[in-house]
């Protein structure tokens, strides 16, 4: 996300604030429509996890905050901001919470008791943003199920526009019903832009209740709080029959396609190149599926086409209450393998899907010479900025590797860090947030099945904070042999610099939580901390600590150079060089092959490394990667 | 308009592919039509690849363009420019692209072969309607203003009065969205002359 992210935030962000308080539509991406709709929605406390592609509701809330003069926070995770909006709900206050997919994986055990208690009377929307085929994340998981595993009402705005729109009808829906109600966006909706007309912001005025509402918890009847929630949902499905941001067809035709979210944009797209009128439904209420509509379409129509991503979500319900309908309608998606069940949804994919079905009359068409041309591509594979000290701790594990002749587990976290996959694939795993200490946990206390490989775990500061704490107290607790390195450089980095507890600029009234008062409570066996700039010294660390045995933890210091960037600090230092006389040239390359710093290139003419230096962030890191003393400051 | 106009930047992040996006977005806004802009990247870190989709016209647009409709491409990096050809480019695209390589980590080390880019503007000339390279290295260097790339060749765009966007619109949304920047207007104005002179 980085740099690039970084600029698309501050691109767009800047700009919406430039226009601000004009009733003339302005280009807002999904995410700033979702941030301006709340604020026109009136909501006083907003909370959430950053992750893309979610991280710019929040991102641009803070930016209105001094107008609004609302609560906006990042929280230490997704669960925990869960529990702070429930918290500021029940005692009235109108409350947003914001995460990317997995981060609702992480809620989700909070959600599954707050659905059956409620809300109170201050209203509370999650929104929550998928990423169909992972542009950005492990999985491209689903979501939407969450909303039926909860029993909750799901909305799925398929523009900016209605991004905007949906917040306040979703935000008193909340308070109606005292039911958390989810928002799904997908990276599409999310990250791209297009005008929206908005109101003016203004601030608002909250004033908590002094007490909680009665009866915050399910026993001894979940069954019957569990009744009360079907009924309040099948009162919910009602009022969805008649939501005006769903697209129902002036005139139906034998072929319906229905689409929900962003597919809906793509299937309006189509109609372009298809020569047969074809009626497109649209959906915004995504569940409970408005009945009315299921049964209006199963009588108007011959054949019913489901286009959505990912999952077959809607296709599903729909299924299911045509299933207790008399019809001779076809039902076609993903459940009959037209639509494909995996990846991202564009109009060439619904154009492809819809093939036997209709007549295609402008086929765009695809120049010979295309797939000549493919051939010539090279990858552009993802890799650590120059002079990130990431790459210093996964050069260094890497000579550990060497060292311990292979001997040598690295368990991952998520996180920039997560490239280690990518560099010499010194990272082994990489999974859900905090899972790269748990798993080490378990595979630290197998010496007694004959496990000699010594075991690291990595993780990264602002993951620490989320997901880490249980499993080191578990590994320390179970008296786990392993070495858990945390790379420290007190940003969320990630996903552009978010602040987390630990992190160096803290805000007025908070309280800074310093990562090794959390560690050394904990009583690890060896505690140490050193900076991650000089890579000798750190291999050495890292492999004399290894081979003591007990619960290590290295607190290694590092520096997100794009950080260092954004807040242009102009190091002094002096220019880094490779003298080419001490260059061993072809016979060596552990530069460029093994330590992979984009600041350095092999020029092909002299057959020596260089340092470019418009890259180059004169760290002086690669000094001591050169066995032969060639890389020196100038 | 029957169909929209579309547009792709092409380019690494850094280079001011989304910037330059929104720039055009405010141009078809000042044509009173409607821009959908639309990004993809994956967990892009400086160096990764950016495609910015730009749609243009007098509805809301998906935020992608489909295969083959891709009407112009503006390539701030050669390889990044085919990249986006191959997916996109059709029988009437129109390829502006500089000839300045961004290597990529792996071509540092050395395990791969950055195609001469002569050859890419060439594989270009195969699948494109219309092709032109510039060498903008050379005309940034001479003006002192490397960070003025975008800006360079939607000037060159502007410049050819291809698409639904006029010059005047162009620099005022450029001013709009990048200020007054001496460098950035010089670049344009640089960019419009190479192809008006």
């Amino acid at each position: 996300m980085e740099t690039v992210f970084y600029c698309f935030i501050f691109g767009m962000v800047s700009s919406v604030t430039m226009d601000s308080g004009l009733k003339s539509e302005q280009l807002m991406s999904g995410n700033i429509a979702f941030a301006r709709g709340s604020i026109s929605a009136g909501i006083g406390f907003c909370t959430g996890y950053p992750g893309t592609p979610s991280t710019e509701i929040i991102e641009t809330l803070m930016l209105y905050q001094s107008k609004t003069n609302n609560i906006i926070e990042w929280a230490v995770n997704e669960k925990v901001a869960l529990e702070a909006a429930a918290g500021a709900s029940w005692m009235g206050i109108p409350s947003v919470c914001v995460m990317k997919s997995l981060g609702l994986n992480v809620a989700s055990d909070f959600l599954l008791n707050l659905n059956l208690s409620g809300t109170g009377t201050g209203g509370l929307v999650i929104i929550v943003c998928d990423d169909p085929k992972g542009h950005s994340s492990s999985n491209e998981q689903d979501s939407r199920f969450y909303a039926k595993a909860a029993n909750i009402p799901l909305l799925e705005p398929s523009t900016p526009q209605e991004a905007y729109d949906v917040m306040d009808f979703a935000l008193k829906l909340s308070q109606d019903f005292q039911i958390p109600v989810l928002i799904r966006s997908t990276t599409r909706l999310s990250h791209s832009s297009a005008l929206v007309k908005t109101e003016n912001i203004s601030s608002g005025k909250w004033i908590a209740h002094q007490n909680l509402p009665k009866g915050l918890y399910n026993v001894p009847h979940p069954d019957l709080r569990h009744l009360d929630l079907l009924g309040r949902i099948e009162k919910i499905r009602e009022q969805f029959n008649s939501f005006t941001l769903n697209t129902i067809p002036i005139d139906w035709n034998d072929i319906v396609i229905i689409s929900t979210g962003v597919c809906q944009k793509y299937v309006e797209e189509a109609q372009l190149y298809i020569e047969e009128a074809v009626s497109l439904l649209g959906l915004v209420t995504t569940f409970p599926l408005p009945d009315k509509l299921v049964r209006q379409a199963l009588e108007e129509a011959k054949t019913i086409i489901f286009f959505e991503e990912t999952d077959s979500f809607v296709e599903d319900e729909f299924r299911a209450i045509a299933s207790t309908q008399d019809h001779t309608c076809r039902i076609e998606g993903k459940r009959t393998n037209l639509v494909p069940a995996h990846g991202e949804m564009n109009v060439d994919v619904v154009l492809e899907s819809l093939r036997e079905f209709v007549t295609l009359m402008k086929q765009p068409t695809m120049p010979e010479g295309i797939h000549d041309a493919e051939k010539h591509l090279i990858s552009r594979p993802l890799t650590f900025c120059a002079g990130c000290t990431h790459r210093n701790v996964f050069y260094a594990l890497s000579r550990v590797r060497k060292r311990l002749k292979g001997n040598l587990i690295v368990t991952g976290d998520i996180g920039c860090y997560s490239l280690g996959v990518f560099y010499n694939d010194v990272l082994e795993s990489m999974q859900a947030m905090g899972s790269g200490i748990g798993t080490a946990s378990g595979i630290g206390q197998l010496s007694k099945f004959g496990l000699e490989s010594k075991v690291v775990s990595v993780a990264g500061d602002s993951t620490f904070f989320h997901a880490c704490i249980p499993a080191l107290i578990d590994a320390r607790h179970h008296n786990a042999d392993l070495t858990f390195l945390i790379l420290n450089n007190a940003t969320t980095a990630m996903t552009g610099f978010q602040s987390h507890p630990g992190s160096m600029k803290i805000g007025e009234m908070k309280h800074m939580v310093r990562i090794p008062d959390i560690v050394q409570s904990i009583k690890p066996d060896v505690f140490t901390r050193i900076d991650s700039t000089d890579v000798s010294q750190l291999t050495d660390l890292i492999y004399s600590t290894i081979k003591e045995s007990g619960l290590k933890v290295l607190l290694l210091d590092g520096v997100c150079r794009l950080e260092e960037k954004r807040r242009q600090k102009q190091g002094d230092a002096s220019r880094i060089i490779v003298k080419s006389e001490l260059c061993r040239g072809t016979d060596c390359k552990i530069c460029v092959r093994d330590y992979g710093c984009t600041a350095i290139t092999w020029n092909k003419q002299t057959e020596k490394a260089e340092i470019l230096q418009y890259q180059c962030v004169r760290c002086g890191s690669c000094i001591s990667v050169c066995p032969h003393g060639a890389i020196e400051e100038e | 308009m029957d169909y929209p106009y579309n547009i792709i930047f092409a380019g690494v992040g850094g280079q001011g592919n989304v910037i330059a996006g929104r720039v055009l977005a405010k141009a078809v806004q000042l044509e009173e039509l409607r821009p959908v802009v639309g990004e993809t990247f994956g967990a892009s870190r400086r160096g990764g690849s950016v495609f910015t989709h730009i749609r243009v016209w007098d509805k809301d647009a998906s935020p992608l363009v489909p295969k083959g409709t891709l009407n112009l491409l503006i390539g701030l990096e050669p390889i990044e420019s085919l990249r986006a050809s191959v997916k996109f480019a059709g029988s009437d695209t129109i390829a502006i692209l500089s000839k300045t390589p961004i290597y990529s980590s792996n071509v540092h080390r050395g395990t791969e072969h950055y195609p001469d880019v002569e050859r890419i503007v060439a594989i270009h000339q195969k699948i494109c309607m219309k092709v032109i390279a510039i060498d903008t290295d050379k005309i940034l260097r001479s003006i002192d203003a490397f960070r003025s790339l975008n800006v360079l060749l939607i000037g060159v765009m502007a410049g050819m009065r291809i698409s639904p966007l006029s010059i005047d619109s162009i620099r005022a949304a450029l001013i709009n969205v990048l200020g007054s920047s001496e460098k950035n207007l010089e670049a344009f104005d640089i960019g419009v002359s190479q192809t008006t002179q």
